[in-house]
C-alpha cells in the first residue's frame, strides 16, 4: 500500500537518510528500531511530509505523494491544498502528545474532521465521541489537556489522529514520555487497533511490544535499513552485527 | 485646590482614559494586520514590518505626536488635536502590540504547528482555531503592559493641546500654585486607571486558567 523508494534527506550537509526503501502492505504493522539519531523519526516525518526529503518517492495505493510525477526533471511539489488532502490519509501521533492546550479532548478530536475535512459540527462530534469512547475516555470528553494524565493525553492524541479516518497510522515513540505505569493503557489502545486492520508504522524502543504487534521490524542504522524481517528473526536471530550489538545493549 | 478643581481633574482623567482606550482598540486592530506581515512569505512585506517597528518604536512618542499633528494639519488644514492624538497613539501602540503578538506566535511550540499540518487544516482554520486563541493567551501579560503604558503615554498628548489629565493639572497649578497636591491627585488618578486595567487583566488571566490553560504546559 505504501511504497517508499530511495528516500534521502540531509540536514545541514549531514545525510540522515541515505536511500530508504520500504514497502508496507495494507493493514501491515512495521516497527522501526535503531539507536537514537539513526533517522527513525526523520523517516516517519518524511512519510507524511512534515519533513521535506531531498530525493526518492513515496506512493500510497500507487499514487505518487507530495511531489508531482516527474515530467521534466525538476521536482515540483503539489500545491498546499493537495498536500493537505494527502496528509489526511495518514495520521501521526507524537512522543509529546501535543494536544491543543486551549481545547477540550472533544474539541481536539473534532478539529481535524470539522475544518480539515469540512464535516458538519454534529458529524464531527459524533465521530469524536465514538473515538474517545473507543480509547476509554468517554468520561473525559470535556477535560482540557492540562487536566489529563500523560496516558490519557496520548490516548486523546491517538483518537485525534484516527478521527481523519487515515489509511496509515504513524506512531513516533508514543510511550517514551510516559510514566511506566501509564504505558500499558496506551499500548492497549494500539493493540485493539491492530484488530481494525489499519496499517501502522511505529518508531519504538519497546521491543517486547514491537515483537507482539508488529508483522515486521526494520532496523535502521546510518540512515539505511540494515536489516528487516519478522520480529523473531530480527530480535532472536539477528544477522547484522550492528543490530546484535544494539539488542545486546538495550537488554 | 478646591473640590471643583478635583472635579475638573476627574473629567480630565476620563478624557485621558478615553484617548487611551480608543488608541488601544485601534492599535490592537492595526497590530492584527501588522503581525501577519512579520511571517509573510514575501521578503518585501517582512521588510515593511521591520521598518515600521523600527521607525515607530525608535521615535520618542512626544516627537511622534508633534510630527503627526503638524503633518496631518498641513495635509488637511485644521485638525482636532483629539483626532491627531488618537492617530499618534494608535500608530505607536500598534508597533508595540504587533511585537507582543509576534512574540505570542513565536511562543507556539513547533510540534503544534506539525499537528495542524498533519491534520491537513487550511491556513485560515489554523489561524482562527489554533494560532489566535493561543496568541491571545501567551500575549496577555505583555499586552496588558502595553495597555497600562498607553494610559501613561496619553499624557504626552498635552504637547499638542489635548486637554487631558496632565494638561488640566498644569492649568490648575498655574492658577493655584498648589503644585504638590495637584500632582499627587493627578498621579492618583493615573494609578487608579492603571490599577483597574491590571485587575481586569488578572481576572481575564485567571478565567483562562480555569478553562484548563495552565500556560506553563505547552
Amino acid at each position: 500500500m505504501i511504497e517508499i523508494r530511495g528516500i534521502r534527506k540531509s540536514f545541514a550537509g549531514v545525510e540522515v537518510l541515505r536511500g530508504i526503501d520500504l514497502s508496507i502492505g495494507a493493514g501491515e504493522i512495521v516497527a522501526l528500531i535503531g539507536r537514537s539519531g539513526c533517522g527513525k523519526t526523520t523517516l516517519l516525518r518524511c512519510i507524511n511530509f512534515l519533513e521535506d526529503y531531498d530525493a526518492g518517492e513515496i506512493k500510497l495505493d500507487g499514487e505518487l505523494l507530495w511531489y508531482r510525477p516527474p515530467e521534466t526533471g525538476a521536482r515540483r511539489r503539489y500545491p498546499e491544498k493537495a498536500l493537505a488532502r494527502q496528509r489526511q490519509r495518514m495520521g501521526i501521533v507524537f512522543q509529546q502528545y501535543n494536544l491543543f492546550p486551549h481545547m477540550t479532548a472533544l474539541e481536539n478530536v473534532c478539529l481535524g474532521p470539522r475544518f480539515g475535512q469540512k464535516l458538519s459540527a454534529e458529524a464531527a462530534e459524533v465521530r469524536a465521541r465514538e473515538l474517545l469512547t473507543r480509547v476509554g475516555l468517554a468520561e473525559r470528553l470535556n477535560s482540557y489537556p492540562a487536566q489529563l494524565s500523560g496516558g490519557q493525553q496520548q490516548r486523546v492524541a491517538i483518537a485525534r489522529a484516527l478521527a481523519m479516518k487515515p489509511q496509515v497510522l504513524l506512531l513516533d515513540e508514543i510511550t517514551s514520555a510516559l510514566d511506566p505505569e501509564l504505558v500499558a493503557e496506551v499500548e492497549d489502545v494500539i493493540r485493539a487497533l491492530t484488530q481494525a486492520g489499519i496499517a501502522m508504522v511505529l518508531v519504538t524502543h519497546a521491543m517486547s511490544f514491537a515483537r507482539e504487534i508488529a508483522h515486521r521490524i526494520a532496523y535502521l542504522a546510518d540512515g539505511q535499513i540494515a536489516e528487516i524481517g519478522k520480529p523473531e528473526e530480527i530480535l532472536d536471530r539477528p544477522r547484522d552485527k550492528g543490530l546484535r550489538e544494539f539488542l545486546r545493549r538495550i537488554r | 485646590m478646591t473640590p471643583s478643581d478635583l472635579w475638573v481633574l476627574a473629567q480630565a482623567a476620563a478624557i485621558s482614559l478615553l484617548m487611551a482606550l480608543a488608541s488601544i482598540a485601534f492599535g490592537t486592530l492595526l497590530a492584527t494586520l501588522l503581525t501577519p506581515l512579520a511571517f509573510a512569505p514575501w521578503r518585501l512585506l517582512r521588510a515593511f514590518y521591520r521598518l515600521y517597528i523600527f521607525v515607530v518604536r525608535g521615535t520618542p512618542v512626544l516627537l511622534l505626536a508633534l510630527l503627526v499633528f503638524y503633518a496631518l494639519a498641513s495635509f488637511w488644514g485644521r485638525i482636532s488635536p483629539y483626532t491627531a492624538g488618537v492617530v499618534v497613539l494608535t500608530f505607536y501602540l500598534a508597533a508595540l502590540i504587533a511585537e507582543v503578538f509576534r512574540g505570542g506566535v513565536l511562543a507556539i511550540p513547533r510540534p503544534l504547528w506539525d499537528c495542524c499540518t498533519s491534520l491537513g487544516l487550511p491556513r485560515l482554520s489554523i489561524l482562527r482555531r489554533v494560532v489566535s486563541p493561543l496568541v491571545a493567551r501567551y500575549a496577555l501579560p505583555p499586552y496588558l503592559n502595553v495597555c497600562v503604558m498607553a494610559v501613561k503615554a496619553s499624557s504626552v498628548l498635552s504637547i499638542i493641546s489635548v486637554w487631558e489629565l496632565t494638561l488640566a493639572s498644569r492649568e490648575i497649578i498655574e492658577r493655584t500654585l498648589d503644585v504638590y497636591r495637584v500632582l499627587a491627585v493627578a498621579a492618583l488618578f493615573y494609578f487608579i486607571m492603571c490599577f483597574a486595567i491590571d485587575r481586569l487583566g488578572r481576572q481575564l488571566e485567571s478565567r483562562l486558567a480555569a478553562r484548563g490553560f495552565a500556560g506553563e504546559r505547552l
